[in-house]
């Protein structure tokens, strides 16, 4: 199999995007389901738990009421930030004939992907962070799309880090 | 500032806010999950608080294998700023006063 490029590099002005249409749904179809789970779950959901974690080491200790106010102002923020980020990849995602980013598009794509990743590796319950593909899983296919979000994400992140 | 003695028996002292005053800054800790790639860590490192490579590297081995690092400190407010930037971007930070276990 030939080499593919990477899905994102740094380019003197901005970043190329590698990705083909199919690749552009399926990451869209992805983040579609995070905006769908931020909007319908509610705050306690153990899915959303890596994405909304506690503020406070002593979180149900001294701190408690400090905590509880943290989570009553900045849960919100929190949403709203991500489904910021959402909309802007969402949209760039549709413009097929979209081939390069600026870093802070590209600084969206990053944040999306990896709360994608937090919320299947969270279903995945990923606990080893040497897990294998084991093909006979009953959540293979999961774990195939988050091993393929791991590779978007480091790709994006290096490129970031090289521009 | 101009200082001026007042007579010692007008004197109100003020009451020392132990919030202020004798307040140990507080701590900004991430700590270790499986689930975070080390190479975004180290990129999050960077971006929200300048760090170099080499010091937001030096953050993110701290974090793979101690399983926590300090990231920042600051006032409460500040500590609080940096705890909600990292969590949006989807870190497990947690602020502490410093000392505090």
């Amino acid at each position: 199999m030939a080499r593919r490029r990477p899905p994102f590099e740094a380019r003197r002005n901005g970043y190329a995007i590698n990705l083909d249409e199919e690749e552009r749904h399926f990451v869209r179809r992805l983040v579609g389901e995070v905006r769908e789970l931020l909007t319908s779950l509610p705050a306690g959901d153990p899915k959303m738990g890596r994405l909304f974690p506690p503020a406070y080491t002593n979180a149900s200790g001294q701190d408690a009421d400090a905590e509880a106010e943290y989570q009553r102002l900045m849960r919100d923020e929190l949403v709203a930030s991500r489904l910021d980020s959402i909309g802007r990849i969402d949209e760039l995602l549709a413009d097929t004939a979209m081939t390069a980013l600026t870093a802070e598009q590209l600084n969206a794509f990053v944040v999306s992907l990896n709360a994608v990743r937090l919320i299947l590796g969270t279903i995945l319950g990923i606990t080893d962070e040497d897990d294998d593909e084991d093909p006979d899983s009953p959540l293979a296919n999961e774990m195939a799309m988050y091993n393929y979000l791991s590779w978007l994400l480091d790709s994006a992140v290096t490129a970031l880090m090289q521009g | 500032m101009t200082l001026v003695a007042a007579a010692p028996s007008t004197i109100v002292r003020p009451e020392v806010d132990e919030s202020t005053a004798l307040d140990k800054p507080w701590i900004v800790l991430v700590w270790n999950d499986p689930i975070n790639l080390m190479s975004y860590v180290t990129f999050v490192f960077q971006k929200l608080f300048g760090y170099s490579l080499e010091k937001a590297t030096e953050l993110m081995l701290d974090v793979h294998e101690k399983g926590k690092a300090v990231v920042s400190s600051g006032n409460r407010e500040k500590a609080e700023m940096d705890v909600y930037r990292l969590h949006e971007h989807g870190l497990w930070a947690t602020m502490q006063k410093d000392g505090d276990d």
